[in-house]
Order: structure tokens, then sequence, then C-alpha cells
């Protein structure tokens, strides 16, 4: 009697301790094998980004040109970035090129995104993405080159068109004032079938059932898109100007092969100029103080975005 | 363009018969012409580069321009292919190889991390994840001079490790899987752990295969985003024999550049050739992998 009652007892207390002692290698092994599965990325994380930030704010207190070690010059570079004349103009440029980019691209994106996403036949519609998006996909560098050659002023090809309909040549990239609108022009020709399929993506994320909805109410074409549309696209758009602006601030390749920063330092924006610091220059502390200050610059802009997201992007 | 005051219905129902006026065929013929006139704009470019890089080399900086071809010159091709200076061929392996290897190395990595924020528990998950989240923020240009400098002291310039080490894991890449891995039901991975599954075993055959849309989203962008790199060579390569294609076709301008235009579009056209190719297959595939990846971020 009493060995039949304490066997359940101890068979139980048995199985207990046997089930928390397998619950335990089991939380063990999950422990072990989720650390395991992100060290690949960790590491290549921490070698290449963690460190690196750490790095340049180091860096921002020395002089190194690379060849010669490293000294500490305490605060000099940052005093230079106040005094650097260049750096100002560099900033102004960067400025007109995002504000500009960032406008034309979403707004071209959006209105495109809209024209293709009508009823149409699919091989017109197939066709009119593929025309639109087809920049996208090319390298930028090739396009910039072949872009150079499109505006040249004598003998190019824009000019040309322009002179055929009684227009004067323009000094496309020859002329301080020019070179910023052909640098900005060349973006949004390059980049707005990005924003085009983005936004496109938005829109079809949009029931459809509301537009019926809105039809049988009696609402018109203006008034769907004011208070359908645009309210419900509005964290597509927010995303979109996002990247968009983060892009369009550390732009390098389409300026590199397209003006190479010139005529003088009419379109040098902040990139090349960091390039031109460190590369050219070899002054890598002051180069690092720079790149922090666009890093600065876009903590501030990303954070006042979604400051004032609140005022006009929809969640539902 | 013109036409950014016409009202758009953004949905493809048809609007009602009986409601056309003249304002609703001026917006249609304002918004056809806008998107036609897109269209030419964006494209024509592309078609010039065909045209001319087909042309007699004598005649490709004669105006009027083409905008389709007019001579079939194929011979400035093979002469760009087979020309004894530059390597083309050896630019296209180089691009292909250091594209394919960052790629196979950011599936491997990003969906093993991502795997490992989605669906294991473990002290400190958040906020190694949260680690990974806030690098998103962080824009190239700050790590490019230290990682120059880190490059440079462990001896990899010039080499296509340079390119290629700095690029075997992306924090966008793995948010993305995470959140793809999110999205399959628990009871999947919860059965094969019933079932005795190794965690790697849950990860590669039954996970993995559910969040095909993000991994073939994440390739695409990484492929193409390693295949346009310019700042990246532009910065580690020196010598000839390691450029990659984006560089080596600007290099190419320099080089043969003056009176021998053909020869440069003909360069360039055939970095386009594969992206083209590629596109019209895949176009699907890519414009879904943005849609993916766009709304996720």
């Amino acid at each position: 009697m009493l060995t039949t009652v304490a066997d359940p007892y101890q068979t139980s207390a048995s199985a207990g301790k046997q089930r928390i002692s397998r619950w335990r290698t089991n939380r063990v092994q999950e422990v072990f094998a989720g650390y395991l599965f992100i060290t690949p990325a960790f590491i290549s994380l921490f070698i290449f980004l963690v460190a690196p930030i750490l790095a340049a704010f180091v860096l921002i207190f020395m002089r190194y040109d690379v060849l010669s070690p490293p000294t500490w010059v305490g605060t000099y570079n940052l005093s230079q970035l106040i005094n650097d004349a260049r750096l100002r103009d560099v900033y102004w440029n960067t400025l007109r090129f995002v504000v500009f980019a960032t406008l034309f691209n979403n707004v071209l994106g959006l209105l495109l995104a809209m024209g293709v996403n009508r009823a149409m036949p699919s091989i017109i519609k197939y066709l009119l993405r593929t025309a639109l998006f087809f920049p996208v996909l090319t390298t930028t560098a090739s396009l910039a080159l072949v872009w150079n050659f499109l505006l040249t002023q004598d003998r190019g090809v824009v000019n040309y068109l322009l002179q055929q309909i009684g227009l004067a040549p323009v000094p496309w990239l020859s002329s301080s004032a020019w070179a910023m609108v052909s640098v900005v022009m060349f973006d949004v020709w390059r980049a707005c079938g990005f924003l085009m399929v983005i936004y496109l993506a938005g829109l079809q994320a949009i029931p459809e059932v509301l537009y019926e909805a809105a039809s049988i109410d009696g609402a018109s074409q203006f008034q769907r898109m004011r208070y359908i549309t645009l309210p419900l696209i509005s964290p597509t758009a927010f995303f979109a100007i996002i990247i968009s602006l983060i892009g369009a601030a550390q732009v390098f390749d389409n300026v590199w092969v397209l003006t190479g920063g010139g005529p003088g330092d009419a379109t040098r924006i902040v990139v090349l100029y960091i390039y031109e610091i460190g590369f050219k220059r070899f002054e890598m502390g002051y180069a690092a103080a720079v790149s922090l200050t666009l890093f600065a610059i876009l903590i501030a802009l990303t954070l006042f975005q979604f400051r004032l997201s609140r005022r006009w992007v929809h969640y539902d | 363009m013109s036409t950014s005051a016409a009202p758009h219905a953004s949905h493809p129902t048809r609007s009602p018969r009986f409601r056309r006026s003249l304002w609703f065929y001026l917006g249609e013929i304002s918004i056809w012409l806008f998107l036609i006139v897109m269209a030419i704009l964006e494209f024509a470019p592309i078609s010039w580069i065909f045209s001319t890089s087909l042309r007699n080399p004598s005649d490709s900086y004669k105006l009027p321009p083409d905008f389709w071809p007019t001579a079939f010159h194929w011979q400035n091709y093979l002469a760009v292919i087979n020309s004894p200076q530059i390597n083309f061929l050896l630019f296209f392996w180089n691009s292909l190889k250091i594209a394919s290897l960052v790629t196979i190395a950011q599936l491997i990595t990003c969906s093993m991390a991502g795997f490992s924020f989605a669906r294991l528990r473990y002290p400190g998950r958040d906020v190694i994840f949260f680690v990974f989240l806030s690098s998103l923020m962080v824009p190239a240009t700050v790590i490019m001079i230290p990682t120059f400098i880190l490059i440079r002291m462990v001896g990899l310039l010039d080499s296509h490790w340079a390119l290629i080490l700095p690029a075997t894991t992306s924090a966008f890449g793995v948010f993305l899987l995470r959140q793809a891995f999110m999205g399959i039901p628990a009871e999947l991975t919860d059965a094969a752990k019933i079932d005795g599954a190794s965690y790697w075993r849950t990860y590669w055959q039954i996970a993995l295969p559910l969040v095909g849309p993000a991994l073939s989203a994440l390739a695409i962008f990484t492929f193409l985003g390693s295949w346009n790199n310019f700042l990246g060579p532009v910065l580690y390569l020196r010598s000839w024999d390691n450029y990659t294609f984006p560089i080596a076709i600007v290099m190419l301008n320099g080089y043969m550049g003056t009176g021998n235009r053909a020869h440069v579009l003909a360069g360039v056209m055939i970095s386009i050739f594969p992206v083209l190719l590629f596109f019209l297959l895949a176009q699907r595939f890519v414009i879904r992998g943005i849609a993916v990846t766009g709304l996720k971020g």
C-alpha cells in the first residue's frame, strides 16, 4: 500500500525533475542557438559599422595623413569646422540639391504612380513601368557619363534639340548657375522611377471599397483624392521622403561623374568635399569631423520629420 | 509636369459614364500626355546610347542625334571587348564576382540573424536588435574614413576583399528578414521543435523556404547595389586589373573618350544589357521587392 502510494509520487517527482532539466537544456540550447545565429551578422556589423563610428569620434581629435602616425591635436579640427568658408558653400550646395531633388522626386514619383495605377491594358502598363523604372536599375556612373555627353554645350544633344525648337543653347555644365540645375535634373531623371514604385505599392494597398463607398456617396474625383488617397498614402510618403532625403544628402557618383563638383565649387556637395579632404588633402581627422556634422544634421532632420509627421501622417 | 493640377482617380474601376464632362476629357488627355512625355524623357537617353553605340565611330559626334539605330556597327562592341589595352571582360567578371559574393554573404548572415531575432528567445536579444536598428540611421559617409583606415591597416587596399568584407551584412537586410520571419505562423516552428528538429534544421528547412519574397527582394537590391557601387571602388581599388564595371566605364571614357564616343557607349550598353534582360524577365519580382521593402521600412 505504502509502496504503491509512494511510487506514483516518486515517479512524478522524478518526471518533474526530468521535465525541468529537459526544459533547462532546451532553454540553454535556445539561448546558445540564438547567440550563434546572430554571430556572423554581429561580427560584421561590429567591425564595419560600430567600430568605425566609434573610431570617427576619436579621429576628430587627431591629425592623421595616413602615412605618418596620427597625432593628437585636440579641438583643432572642430574649430576648423567653424572657420572653413568652403564648408559653408558646400553645405549650401548640399541643401539646395537635397531640397530640390527630394521635392521633385517625390512629386513626380507620386504623380507617375497615380498615372500608372490607372486602368489600362496590361501591355501598356508594362511598357510604361519599364521605361520609367529603367534608369533606376542602370549603373548611375554610366548614366552620369552619358548625360555628360548629352549636356555638352557646343555639340551636345540637348542643346541641339533646344536649338531645333528655337531656343538658345544653355551652358548646362559650364555655368555655375546651370550646373546645379543639371545635377538636380539628372538625379530626378534617374530616381523618380524608384519613388514611383514605392508610391505605387502604397496606392495599391488602399482598399478599393473606400473608393466605391465614396462614389456611392457622390464624392467627386477631387474629393476622393483629397479625403481618401492623400491621407492613406501619407505613411508611404513619409517613408519615401525620409529615404530620398537621406539618399540625396549622400549622393556621390552622380555629381562626381557629371560635373566633378565644378565649375569651381558650384556643385561640390558634402560627400565630394569629404572625399577631397580625406583622399586629396589627406586630413583624415578633419574629414571625419565633417562627416560627423552630416551625421548630426541627418539625425536632426529625421527626428524633425518624425515630429512633423504627427501633423500630416495618417495612421489607422 | 503640366498636369500637376489634374485630379487623378487612382483606382482602376471605371468611373460612371453619365458624368463625363469636358473637364473629364481634358483631365484624361493631360494625364496621358504627362505619362507619355515622362516615359519618352526617361527612355530617350537610353535609346540614344544604343543608337550611338552602333554608329560608325567617326560619326559618333555627328548631329542630329539618333534615337533609333540608323547604322549597325556591331564591331564597336567587339572592339571594346577585344580592346588590347582594356580588359573589359575582366571588369565584368570582377563586378560579377564581388556582387555575387556580397549577395550570398548577406543572404546568409541577414537571414540567420533575422531568424534569431524573430523566433528565438535569449537575454539581451532586444538590446542587440536595437543596435542593429539604430545602425540603419548611420549614413555610409560617416564610416567611410575610419573604414578606409581600417582596410588600409589590415593591408586589403586594392583587393576585392575591401569591397566584399564590409558588405557581408546589412542592418536593413536583418530588419527585413526579421519582419518576414515574424510573419510565418509560430505553430510551424513550434511543431518542428516538438518533433525534435534542431534550431538549425528549423531555420534551414522550415522557416527559410517560407520567406522567399523577402529573400529575393534582399538579393535583388544587394546585387544591384554592389553592381552599381561607385564610391567603394574609387576609394579602394588602385590597379587597373581590379577595377569593377562602373569605374572601368568612367576610366574608359578618359582613356578613349576623345573621338571614340561610340566605343564608350558600347561599353555602357554592355553594362546595361544584363540589367535590361534581368528586368524584362523579372519585372514583377523587382517591383514586388520594392513594395515589400518599401512598406516594411
